[in-house]
Parts: C-alpha cells; structure tokens; sequence
C-alpha cells in the first residue's frame, strides 16, 4: 500500500514538476462530495491547526490563488508587532466592493479559544474555491463583501500552541502586568515539568488526601468521602494544582502568569474598569489588535453584520453580556436576534441559542456589545464545541471524556502519571489531559464544526439588507408636472439601521435621490392608499429616509417639472447602493 | 477694589522692572508653551515633554517636576483645560509650577508633580479668534446631530459685535421670561408656580438646515471632559464615538497608568469637590457598577474640603459641572485616585443694597452682572438689540447676553490672590500624604541562633495609603513588605514577601518574624505612591 503510493507521487511529480504539490490529486482521480469544492486550487488540511505563521501563509495561498476575489490587508499590529490580516473577499468584478453590505467575521480573541480562526480559514477557502460552482456563494459575492479576520490575538495564539499552557491558557494577550502587585512583571508562570507542551497537574501521595486511583481506569482520580472504606494499602493522594514552581519565592505557585487581561473586556461598550469587570486592561480599546479592529468598523459603515469566534461549550450567543444593559436590546432587534439564532441551533447540533447575561455571565465591555451597542451591527459569538460532539448525544457524566480519549483517540490526549522530584513538594507525579483536549475541537471532528458554523454565518450574512427598486410609476399632472413614484424594496431580515441604531442616529440616514429633472417637491409616502406623506421641505431631490425595513419596503415621491429621463439612487450605508 | 488696583498696580511694577510684562489677557498656546520651556530651562527639577500632538496639530504638554527617585516618590498629578471655556484652569496650573519651583521647591523632596496645564488646547486656542464662543471640543470634525451632513448649522453673529450671545424671540408659546432682579437675564419660567413664558430662547445664529433646530451642528469637535469612561454619555455631541477615542485623552491615560507614584489629581476645572465634598450614598456605593463616592473616601474628602475652605475662603459655589464622561470623577471612580476639583474662582456672591431688587433666588447671572458692574468691568454683556430674522419674519427677535467666557474667567489681573492660595492649599495637602515608618522595631533572641524581629508599619500621615476606591484598584500597588535575608539565614516563621492593600493615616499593621542565623537582614516596606522605607536589622 505504501509503496504503491510513493510510486503514484514519484510519477505524479514527475508529470507536473515543481508547480503542483507532492501531494494534490488529478481532478479526474476526485469524486465531488457534496458541498465540498472538486478541485480546490488551494489544498488545506482541516484536521489540524494553524499558528499564527500558518495562518499568514494559508491566507496569502488563497489571495494568490483568487485575486478576483480576495484582497489580503493588514489592520493594523498586535503587541508584539505581528500583523493582523484581513481577507477581504468578494467578486470585486461587480459593484463597488466598499458600498457592498459587509459581513465581518473574527477568531481567536482569547488565544487559546483556537478554532475561530480555522473557521475563518475555512470560510475563505470555501467562498472562494466555490464560486462560480455554487449559486448562492457566487450571490454572496456579488452581493456582499466578507471581512475575516482569523485571528485578532496572533501573539497569544503562538502562546497557546508553543509554550506550555493549559487548555485554558493564556487566554489573555501578551502585554505583561503585574497581577500580584509586587511589582515584577509575569515572573511566576506555570513550569512544563514534564516537557510536553501541556501544563497539566501535580499529585502527591498522601496520608491525608482525599483521593485515590481508580482501580478501574488509572488515568482517573476518585474522591474519597469520610464514609468510605478503602482496602488496606491503598494510596491516598492530594491534588497540589497546575505544574510548576514557586519561581519568585513568595510562597505562592504560578500567581504571575502571562498577561493578564482579557481582550474581550476591552470593548467601548459600557465599558468599566478592572475592579468592577475583572480582566478590563487600562481604558476601551487599549489593547492594540483591538484598536485595529474598532478603527476598521468606524471606518467601514457598510459592516451590517458580525460573527465573533470564542471556545467551548456550544452556544451562539447575543448581548447583553451586562445584565445593567438590558435595555439597550430592544424587542425588534431581539426578533431579528431569534430568528437568525434560533436557525443556528438548527444547524449547530448541539449548541444552543442563548443571552450572554443570564444564560452565561454577566459582563462589561464584551466585543459583541460593542459592535451591537456602538455600532449597531447584528453580531453573535459562537462557542464552539461542547461534549455532545464526543458521542454526539449528551448523555454521560464524566467518563466521556475518558472514553473518547482511550476509543476514538486511542490515548492521544492525555498525559500518564509519571513521577518528578520537585523542589518544594518532594516527590510528586504530573499527568493529565493535554492542552489540546476538552476545548480545541479533536482533528477528525473539526471540518465537520467548520463548515457547521460557516453556515450559520452565511445565513447571517444572507439576511443583511439587500435592496431592490420595485415599481417605479408615473402620472400626469398636466402642466408639465409629473409625479413620480418609486418603492424600494428590503427582501431580507435585517433592516439598513437597527433600532439601536435609529434610537441614537449610529448611522446616516438612507438617501434616495433623483436626478435629471427639476424636482419640485419630494415626500416619502406613509400610506399610499390614503395618500399620506409626508413632506421633506429643504433639498426635496435627496430625501432622507431613517430606516429600510426587513421584509419591507419604503415609498417615495416626487413631483417634478419639465419631460426627460431621470435616474434613481438609492443610498445606504448599510444596505448598499443601487441605481436604476 | 481700591485695594485691589493697587495691588495690581504693584504686581504690574515688578514684573515691568524684572523685565517681563504679562499681556493682560490668557495666555496664547505659544506663551503657555514659552512659559513652561522656561521652566524648564531655569529649573533642575523640571522637564518638559510633549504627549502628542492633538488633532489641531497642538500639543499636550506634560511638566514633570522632582528631585532624585522621582518616580518612587508620592506624586500628584495637576490639571488645567479639562474645558477648552476654562481659560482660568490653564493659567492656575501654570503659575503653580512657576511657584512651585521658585518659591517652594523644598516640596519636592517629598512629592513629585506632573502638570498638565492645557488638556484642550484646540477648543482654548479658539478664544483668540475674532468670533468669540465658547469652543469646548477639539479639531475633529464631528457631525453633532448625527444626520450625516457635517457643521452644516453653526452660529451667526447676527448683531455684529463680534461675539456669540443668546436670541429671544417674543412669542406667546415660548417658556421663558426675564428674571425678576435682571430684566436682561432669560430664565425658563416655572409653570408650577404660575409663571407664563413669552419668550423662546436659542443660541445666536440661523437655522441653517431649516431642520427646527438652531446652531445644533457647528463646528464641534470632540470635548476632553466628556471623552473618559466614567459615566460616558453615548452619542451626544462632544462624546466622540467611544471612551477613550482621541488622541489627547488617550496619551494621557497611557502615561498616567505608567505613574505608579501617582496617588492624587488635583483638577482645576468645573468640577468640584473642594468647596463641598462629594456625597456618600449607600445605594450607589454598593452597586456593582459603583455610582457614588465610597464611605471612607467620603469622609476624607469630608476633611480635605474642610481645609480647602479654610485655606481659600470663596464661598457661595456654583453647582459642581459634571458632565458624563469627565475628567474629574474618572480620576477617582476608574483611576482610584485621590481626586479633587475645583474651579479656582468664580464670582462672589453680591451683598447687594436696598436700591437693588432682590435676586432670591441667587440666580447666578444675576449676580454676575451686578459684581461685574461694582468691579466696573467692560464688554461682559451685550445688551439686547434688536434685528431681523429671516427664520422670524414676523417676530420681535432680539441679540445679547452674557459675554462668552465671562462668567468663569475673571480678568487675568484679579487671580493673585486665588492662585496664592491654592498653590498653598495643595503644598500643604503634601505634607498630609502617607508616609511609612517602621516603629516599635525589636528583636528578641528565642535562643538556638533564632531572632524574632517585630515592628509596626506606621502610616505617619493624615491621608491613607490607597483611597477606599484605590485598594480596590489593580492600578494601585499594595504596600510591600519585604524582609530579605542571605543563604546563611532562614525565615523559620513569617512570610518573606507580605502585601499591605491599605493603611489609613495614623493607622498600623504589626509583623513578626522568626528567623535563624547570624549578621543582618533587612526589611523594605513601600509602594512607589507611597514611598519606600527600609532598615537594617542585626540579628541577636
């Protein structure tokens, strides 16, 4: 089998030389899979993750392979000097790439929250890989501009993947503070004491602790309570927490780890300070690869629609993150909210649709928020991966987590006990799972979570503004007057502002306008049965509209003097812009 | 005021023979900027830098003033143009400095001072121009009514006199009348009272953008005092589009988190919290998000505002400005700092006689126009004139009103008195400051080559270590207390690294530590704002 394969590659390499990789296939070797590209000019693995060099090069891969449609930005520098890409994508071909409604998409805000930014890769790959195969993504890309920022959190990303961490780790960015105020800077992080990349735990053997082996599966510890009766010679063990040393002598282990702070409390929504929101850093946006991203969506009006990318536990979520927030999600956007929430769920299964503030916890200064709140975008974050991927059922307690390890990943991910000497307990072991467990969705599930939340975020997108002209009449009015009525169409979900947006005027109203003749009067139509309008008095030929409804439509009028042609634009800042 | 002009007369004389000659007037952005170079070229203890430069392209200077370990000594931060109106402020936190290093240098032994004298200077640079308005925001263009046109309605100087006043237009419907003391003055009436309004009030100008509204949409610009993230007031004019957003409120804010000396703000601005203290409220103080002054730190500000009153002696102040976003509640709420305020002067309250009618409700523009009448100013009300308008074709409309930055600007030749004793007000809070003793040091031999080392930590001043607010504060180090020993010795009982989160004034904590070995050890307690004390101790 193996030789037979080297021998295809030998052969393959020789017919193709140098320009095709070792180990792409001849389209006529490959059998399309529904809803996969047949041939992709870029081959990516998706059982695997990427480092924030890894994902720089997939991404200028895909710019290469697609220049019609992509179009690579940096957005700005992480701490430590990293950029932070931006695949702009869209058929620049069509429309003006910058007044198409945008849908942004981000991963990786906390550093060990990993796959958000495979789901970025993997959205850029499949957009573009399928356009021109698949109606709706070549729609998509007409219609739409996606601006995916795979990871906001580049320096920590690195950290999570080459540093000892935990799977929970650092989750903070780079920037070093002192956490226990003794004024040095991250000098007690975790140590690798076993040298595996994973900080695991320690035990120690015990009279006196309250835990013993599992006789039945030694990777697990039972808790002993005051009733039990153990055999004679049982091992007792006590928990002494997560691998490492007292590096400062303070007498406290692991208390200065890297960071921290946490990125995602650093929005300028209802922001508050550290003592109130643990994890705040100095002032909103005082994170660098925040600040990129909130100067790229102040600068970029057109964005109606936004996904951020967060591990684990299988939910997408919606604002508030604050429960003093409440008021500021008001009943017709929470419709908008559920509709496109509760068709998550659907294609998600698993997760579950839910309010950050009471269904997770209550929290100042979250992304999400922002973008909502400050901006009046329609944004959700998406947990990824929860337990019911494991058996895809959510039954089990515990041993779950054991039993996929030893059946589906054939002990990949946990670390067996083995003892060390360590300077201030004595003898103790180190063993646990591995950092790469229990949040980072395992390689052989992960295209399958990919393409999952990809979806939902193309549903998202799906139901930003998109407007049409509908009926365009004409009457008479003798004299060399005409009146001219237009109705714009909104076929999709989301109106062009919020209603957070039309309570504080976020964004500029809609313009439509006419040109080529002489305008008289210009209105917008209320009640076209019972003529109701209502008039603008000052520059008739632009006429503001506050608001394009989903699933809706608005009607303008104007009454004009003199014959001729005349044009119509409509002009929104969110839901593009269309001329006839 | 007899008393007063001579005075002036006098301080005029001396400054003319000492070969310098103040214009009589605020200073411009490059006499500020001349000002503190001298400073700094004259003085040892001062250096200058620029922060940044604003979007107006001027710049945000910070005058750091100290001796030695500056940056480990206590220090006090001084802020003047948190409002681009308060040209007082700027002028206040200049001739601290200037007074600072030439009178009273010895101050900084103990303390050291970073002024920032003009935290507006876009908005401020605008008194100097031709139309004069009270200007509060920064360079940025910014679209006040949020309708997408930019500064499409600002004002008009309609009666020609050079300055932005008021307009009343005679109408029936309007809710507003001319004060009972002061015809000239506009107030809103009081319906509950039975009062009935026959005047409509605007800014000076013309609805431009036949929108309803007047002048809501000049040019603006963003205003430092409402630009930080206490009580940020979302989407009104002046806010920007986030906390934090320009470029002068967020370079000070990245070198006042570097200044872990830094234990107190001292503000002269509208905001105040001198003449009276802020108040305690339980309910705000115990909510998460925490709206009112905490207990402790009531009472400090209490005592400290006590002092004020004393030292200074102004009374009758009008109502603290605080607007959502401002400087001078941020420093305390979010910062954790010792924050105080004040606007250094404003117009004494006028006795008054019997030819005058009564002003009962001490209606503050009332009073101002009759002390500015005693004091014999000029030019500080426009009277009202009437013009046409053509957004009133049919209406009496007439122009005037107070003079724009009258009311909280004195003439620069009145300030002597207030600046002297505010520069003595805050050096005589310094020498309140934490500062840490070690006392009741003993060392006792326990036999076996152990000594037990005891001492207290001693807060000798009347201020606390942290505020109430600022031990809650990852932006405040605790005190440490650190006892150091060499190989040859062992700390048997005791912690060699101890954190103290807060010490009030005149308070203690004791410590105690067995350790064995000969020679000595020594012991460091300190925090930068507080300072640090060490000693060696020889063990028995």
């Amino acid at each position: 089998m193996m030789k037979k394969y080297l021998i295809t590659t030998v052969f393959m390499l020789g017919l193709f030389g140098l320009s095709t990789p070792a180990w792409a296939q001849d389209a006529s070797q490959v059998f399309r899979a529904a809803g996969s590209p047949q041939d992709p000019k870029v081959q990516i693995s998706f059982n695997r993750y990427y480092t924030a060099e890894g994902l720089e090069e997939i991404g200028t891969k895909i710019a290469k392979a697609h220049p019609e449609l992509v179009k690579r930005v940096s957005i700005g520098k992480s701490f430590e000097g990293r950029d932070i890409w931006m695949l702009q994508i869209t058929n620049y071909a069509e429309g003006n790439a910058e007044r198409k409604p945008a849908f942004y998409v981000d991963g990786n805000i906390h550093s060990n929250e990993i796959q958000g930014a495979e789901i970025c890769i993997y959205t850029a790959w499949y957009l573009t890989e399928n356009f021109g195969d698949v109606d709706y993504i070549t729609e998509m890309l007409n219609d739409r501009v996606f601006y995916i920022v795979p990871t906001i959190n580049p320096d920590a990303r690195n950290h999570y993947m080459q540093e000892p961490n935990t799977g929970s780790s650092p989750r903070s960015g780079l920037i070093p503070m002192d956490d226990d105020g003794d004024g040095l800077f991250d000098e007690d992080q975790p140590d690798d004491i076993d040298g595996n990349g994973s900080i695991t735990q320690m035990r120690r053997k015990s009279s006196l602790g309250n835990f013993i082996v599992d006789p039945q599966d030694p990777r697990q510890m039972i808790a002993v309570g005051p009733d039990d009766e153990l055999p004679e010679g049982t091992e007792r063990y006590e928990y002494l927490g997560q691998e490492g040393y007292d590096n400062d002598g303070d007498g406290r282990v692991n208390e200065d780890n890297v960071g921290y702070y946490d990125p995602n409390r650093d929005w300028g929504w209802k922001w508050q300070p550290d003592y109130i929101q643990r994890g705040a850093y100095k002032y909103p946006f005082s994170l660098p690869e925040n600040r990129a991203v909130a100067d790229f969506v102040l600068a970029h009006p057109n964005i109606a629609g936004a996904q951020s990318f967060h591990n684990s536990g299988g939910m997408i979520l919606r604002g508030p993150g604050a429960q003093e927030d409440l008021a500021t999600y008001n009943r017709e956007d929470v419709r908008i909210y559920d509709a496109i929430g509760q068709k998550g769920q659907k294609m998600l299964p698993g997760y579950r649709y839910l309010v950050v503030y009471k269904d997770l916890y209550s929290v100042f200064g979250g992304e999400l928020d922002w973008f909502y709140g400050s901006r009046g975008i329609y944004t959700f974050t998406n947990e990824i991966f929860n337990r019911f991927a494991y058996y895809k059922n959510n039954e089990g307690g515990r041993d779950v987590t054991y039993d996929f390890d030893k059946e589906l990943l054939f002990g990949d991910a946990f670390e067996t006990w083995k003892p060390f000497n360590h300077p201030t307990y004595g003898e103790i072991e180190v063993g646990g799972f591995k950092k790469n467990f229990g949040r980072a969705t395992p390689g052989f599930l992960l295209e399958e979570e990919l393409h999952r939340n990809m979806a939902f975020t193309f549903y998202h997108a799906y139901h930003m503004p998109n407007l049409s002209f509908g009926e365009v009449k004409e009457k008479d009015l003798g004299g060399g007057m005409r009146e001219i009525t237009a109705t714009i169409i909104n076929d999709r979900l989301m109106p062009t502002h919020a209603s957070q947006d039309l309570k504080y005027k976020i964004e500029r109203p809609d313009y439509i306008s006419i040109e080529g003749v002489d305008v008289v009067a210009g209105m917008i139509v209320e009640n076209e049965d019972f003529g109701v309008t209502r008039e603008q008095k000052v520059n008739p030929e632009k006429l503001e509209i506050a608001n394009i409804p989903g699933m809706g439509s608005v009607t303008v009028r104007w009454i004009v003097s003199g014959r001729g042609d005349y044009s119509l634009t409509v002009d929104s800042a969110k839901g593009g812009l269309i001329q006839q | 005021m007899k008393k007063h002009l001579s005075k002036f007369g006098l301080w005029v004389c001396v400054l003319a023979f000492g070969g310098t000659l103040f214009a009589q007037d605020y200073p411009t952005l490059s006499e500020q900027e001349n000002r503190l170079k001298s400073i700094a070229n004259a003085s040892g203890n001062a250096t200058l830098k620029s922060l940044v430069k604003t979007e107006g392209g001027k710049d945000i200077w910070m005058l750091t003033l100290g001796t030695g370990d500056m940056d480990n000594k206590p220090a006090m931060a001084i802020f003047g143009g948190v409002e681009g109106t308060h040209l007082l402020g700027v002028e206040m936190a200049l001739r601290f400095a200037e007074d600072l290093v030439n009178n009273r240098a010895s101050v900084l032994d103990q303390t050291t001072f970073y002024v920032f004298p003009n935290m507006s200077p876009d908005a401020y640079d605008a008194y100097f121009n031709n139309l004069k308005w009270e200007r509060s925001g920064n360079a940025k263009a910014t679209d006040d009514d949020r309708d997408g046109r930019l500064n499409e309605d600002g004002y008009e100087d309609l009666d020609g006199n050079g300055m932005i006043t008021l307009m009343r237009v005679a109408d029936a419907t309007g809710d507003w009348m001319m004060h009972p003391a002061d015809e000239r003055v506009m107030i809103p009436a009081d319906k509950d009272k039975g009062e009935q309004g026959s005047f409509k009030v605007f800014s000076e100008g013309s609805d431009n953008d036949q929108d309803g509204l007047f002048n809501e949409d000049g040019e603006g610009g963003i205003r430092f005092n409402k630009n930080l993230t206490f009580e940020y007031d979302y989407f009104t004019p002046g806010a920007g589009e986030h906390p934090v957003s320009e470029l002068e409120t967020r370079a000070l804010l990245d070198e006042l988190y570097l200044k872990w000396n830094l234990y107190g703000i001292f503000t002269f601005g509208p905001g105040n919290n001198l003449s009276t203290p802020w108040k305690y409220n339980r309910a705000g103080a115990s909510k998460r998000v925490v709206t009112s002054i905490l207990e402790e730190d009531a009472m400090l500000n209490d005592l400290i505002s006590k002092e004020y009153n004393k030292t200074v002696g102004l009374k009758d102040a009008p109502a603290s400005e605080n607007p959502g976003g401002d400087f001078h509640r941020w420093a305390y709420f979010h910062f954790g700092r010792l924050s105080l305020g004040t606007p250094g002067w404003w117009v004494p309250m006028v006795k008054g006689d019997s030819t005058m009618k009564p002003n009962a409700d001490k209606n503050h523009e009332v009073n101002f126009l009759r002390w500015a009448a005693e004091e014999g100013l000029d030019n500080y009300f426009a009277d009202w004139k009437e013009i046409k308008h053509p957004d009133f074709p049919s209406q009496k409309v007439e122009v005037g009103g107070i003079a724009p930055y009258a009311m909280m600007n004195p003439p620069i030749e009145m300030i002597d008195g207030v600046v002297e004793k505010h520069n003595q007000f805050i050096t005589d809070l310094t020498t309140k400051q934490a500062k840490l003793e070690l006392v009741n040091m003993r060392t006792e031999s326990v036999g076996k080559g152990l000594t037990r080392v005891t001492v207290d930590v001693y807060n000798s001043g009347v201020l606390p270590t942290h505020t109430q607010m600022g031990a809650r504060s990852r932006w405040l180090r605790p005190v440490k207390v650190v006892l150091n020993t060499e190989n040859n010795q062992e700390i048997v009982s005791g912690r060699k690294m101890q954190m103290i989160r807060a010490l009030n004034g005149d308070h203690h904590q004791s410590f105690s530590w067995l350790v064995k070995g000969k020679g000595s050890v020594s012991l460091e307690v300190g925090a930068p704002h507080v300072g640090f004390v060490s000693t060696t101790i020889n063990l028995k």
